[in-house]
């Protein structure tokens, strides 16, 4: 079972912590990472760059590193759970109500916490709303996809609605920066609420992931070997948005993370849920990272960060694709 | 062959007459879209279904015409100030929403209808098909804002075709007078702007109205290289520009204090010289391309050159809105054109 790539485990987890200290010396201010590392040690409390370093860069990439383990880590364990390789966060119903809600609270106030704390409520409704008409329904993982692109396209609605009242002058240029996903507003106080549920959801994962094996079984299979299968694929559920909407609450629309990391870290360890979680949390945590530092250093105004997980995502998905095809071609 | 020359000069010749005794009480606009609009006259039921170009509308003297008019920033009658309602005591009639519609500004009878150029194309085009001239504005420019206001003058006939005249000959007066005041100070020493938007990360981009502003006022912006419209940028951006001075505008979250208390921005230069200030707004806000720009520059150039009293911008804004929306400032409001 002791393949190449197993072996090469530890750089996997290795990965995110050698991109999170590079990308704390890296940013537009200053003479580069000589005068950060200096800066970074120095003890005068009036360095620009060491509280910059402190107050801006390291809330910052400590965000991106959560916002991509939770994305990769919930769109793994979705994607298990619904037996469908084509699940991410868009699916539930959560990306769309955390739209919804971010852009409901830039229209009527505007503050960073109304934003943050609009888009997770309005997230959690839109998954209660799924779980709720779905468990009515038997809570199979069909029904629960087929509900969760209803109550999607009910908040894509009322997004478009909201938009259409939005001031174009001030408020639209804010929601429509919101949606393209960032993590230029991140700081100590945002933080705070996306580490805690970050900590509570993926520690529930990660102690369920053997069970997650079950699950992918059927529902059937999954009962016979002692399984209470509708709460825990619930439970899982809950936990998943909860990952997503504290995310999205803080980085605005990240696609791609959650679809592509998960068949990434499946090619490198596999199918095993035990090793696929925290794999694939980490590869996200390192990816979004990485991306992030692009967007906040390349050019004088913020890339979007949605944008570069497109750009990086798409020719993923469709290498990985390719490979797929050319496997099964020949098994034939 | 000579005989049927002379049938086409004939007829050419009375076409032209012809022509010519129509156009008599008709005005052909060349629009920021660049299509010829001919506009009956006289024009006696206006909407203005352009949030700018209504207040164009109302410095030319045809405020009285309106049948229907958006107001710029203004999404619901709640959100009017109370000097626009003081200014427009039909606000309540006159105030639409949301994209205009054909059949409801056809109702209300309106004979020329004004439009956003950047949005309005198709709408334009259906209320020329049931015969109501169209005009298409773009004011983006201070040249802009120039053509814009001599062809709704040209339109709106011969009063407030004298009117459009004064203005701009007030606005190139204004930047004519900037431009002098500051032409002795060399490009390295003019302060160095900010210009920020609805948040404190959002700033200007090289292409937008403001930064023309802050030029005109002598002044640099900071963020000039940028492109496309508001941009986001992050705080180490901002610290890399250290600008002298930040501008809030009258509209969006961001307040004087937030900056100036917030432990982020206390290493911005503007922040420590305490040189962080917030538009005044009496009807729409200065910094947009239309009329009251005018007195965006002055109080820019009052900002960024508080010693040189180049001009006297409380006294210059009562007369402004004296003079074009028959509109007498309160002292509060001519107060606070006031730099603090």
């Amino acid at each position: 079972m002791s393949s190449p790539r197993r072996r090469l485990l530890w750089l996997l987890y290795a990965l995110p912590v050698g991109i999170f200290f590079a990308t704390l010396l890296m940013g537009r201010y200053g003479g580069g990472v000589g005068d950060a590392l200096r800066a970074l040690f120095s003890t005068d409390t009036s360095d620009v760059l060491h509280s910059l370093i402190l107050r801006v860069r390291l809330p910052r990439a400590l965000a991106a590193l959560l916002v991509g383990a939770n994305l990769a880590a919930s769109g793994a364990v979705l994607q298990g759970l619904f037996r469908n390789p084509l699940v991410d966060a868009r699916i539930l119903g959560v990306s769309s109500g955390a739209a919804f809600g971010a852009s409901l609270a830039i229209l009527l106030s505007g503050s960073a916490l109304a934003v943050q704390t609009g888009a997770f409520a309005f997230a959690l409704l839109a998954m209660a709303c799924v779980l709720a008409i779905g468990w009515r329904m038997g809570a199979a993982p069909l029904v629960l996809l087929l509900v969760g692109i209803a109550v999607s396209a009910l908040f894509d609605s009322l997004l478009g609605l909201v938009k259409v009242v939005a001031d174009p002058l001030s408020k639209l240029p804010s929601i429509t920066y919101w949606l393209l996903g960032g993590l230029s507003g991140a700081s100590w106080s945002t933080l705070a609420p996306l580490a805690a549920l970050s900590v509570l959801g993926l520690g529930f994962l990660v102690l369920v992931r053997w069970r997650l094996n079950l699950l992918t079984l059927g529902d059937d299979e999954a009962a016979s070997l002692g399984v209470r299968v509708r709460p825990l694929r619930a439970a899982m559920v809950v936990a998943a948005s909860v990952l997503i909407a504290a995310s999205v609450s803080q980085a605005g629309m990240i696609g791609w993370i959650g679809l592509v990391v998960p068949h990434v870290a499946r090619a490198w360890v596999g199918p095993d849920h035990a090793r696929l979680l925290p794999a694939s949390a980490a590869l996200g945590a390192a990816i979004l990272l990485a991306l992030d530092t692009v967007a906040r250093t390349a050019l004088p105004s913020e890339i979007p960060l949605g944008i570069l997980t497109g750009l990086l995502g798409v020719p993923a998905f469709l290498f990985l694709l390719v490979g797929y095809l050319r496997a099964r071609g020949a098994a034939r | 062959m000579k005989k049927g020359l002379r049938v086409v000069v004939v007829i050419a010749l009375v076409a032209g007459l012809a022509a010519a005794a129509c156009a008599s009480d008709a005005v052909t606009i060349v629009d920021s879209a660049g299509r010829a609009v001919v506009v009956p006259q006289p024009v006696e039921r206006i909407a203005s279904a352009y949030g700018i170009g209504t207040y164009y509308v109302y410095a030319l003297g045809a405020g009285n015409r309106l049948v229907a008019a958006w107001y710029v920033g203004v999404k619901s009658l709640g959100q009017a100030p109370a000097s626009l309602r003081a200014m427009e005591p039909r606000l309540d009639e006159l105030f639409s929403v949301g994209d205009p519609n054909v059949e409801e500004l056809a109702a209300r009878g309106a004979d020329l209808v004004v439009a956003d150029a950047a949005k309005h194309a198709a709408f334009a085009a259906q209320m020329q098909g049931i015969g109501v001239p169209t005009l298409l504005l773009a004011p983006e420019t201070t040249q802009g804002v120039v053509d814009t206001t001599l062809a709704l003058g040209a339109a709106l006939g011969e009063e407030a075709a004298g009117r459009a005249a004064q203005f701009v000959s007030d606005f190139w007066r204004v930047f004519a007078a900037s431009e002098a005041a500051t032409r002795d100070v060399p490009s390295g020493e003019r302060p160095r702007v900010l210009f920020v938007g609805s948040s404190s990360l959002q700033v200007a981009s090289g292409a937008m109205y403001q930064t023309q502003l802050i030029e005109a006022a002598g002044g640099v912006s900071v963020s000039e290289d940028l492109v496309g419209g508001w941009n986001t940028v992050n705080l180490e951006q901002i610290l890399v520009w250290n600008p002298d001075v930040v501008i809030i505008p009258p509209y969006g979250n961001v307040t004087v204090a937030d900056l100036m208390t917030s432990a982020d921005w206390q290493s911005v230069r503007a922040v420590q010289t305490r040189r962080v200030v917030r538009m005044p707004r009496v009807f729409a806000p200065m910094d947009t391309p239309l009329p009251e720009s005018l007195l965006g520059v002055m109080w820019l150039s009052s900002v960024l050159y508080p010693e040189r009293e180049t001009f006297d911008v409380r006294a210059e804004a009562a007369a402004f809105y004296g003079t074009y929306y028959g509109y007498a400032l309160s002292q509060a409001e001519a107060d606070s054109f006031l730099v603090p």
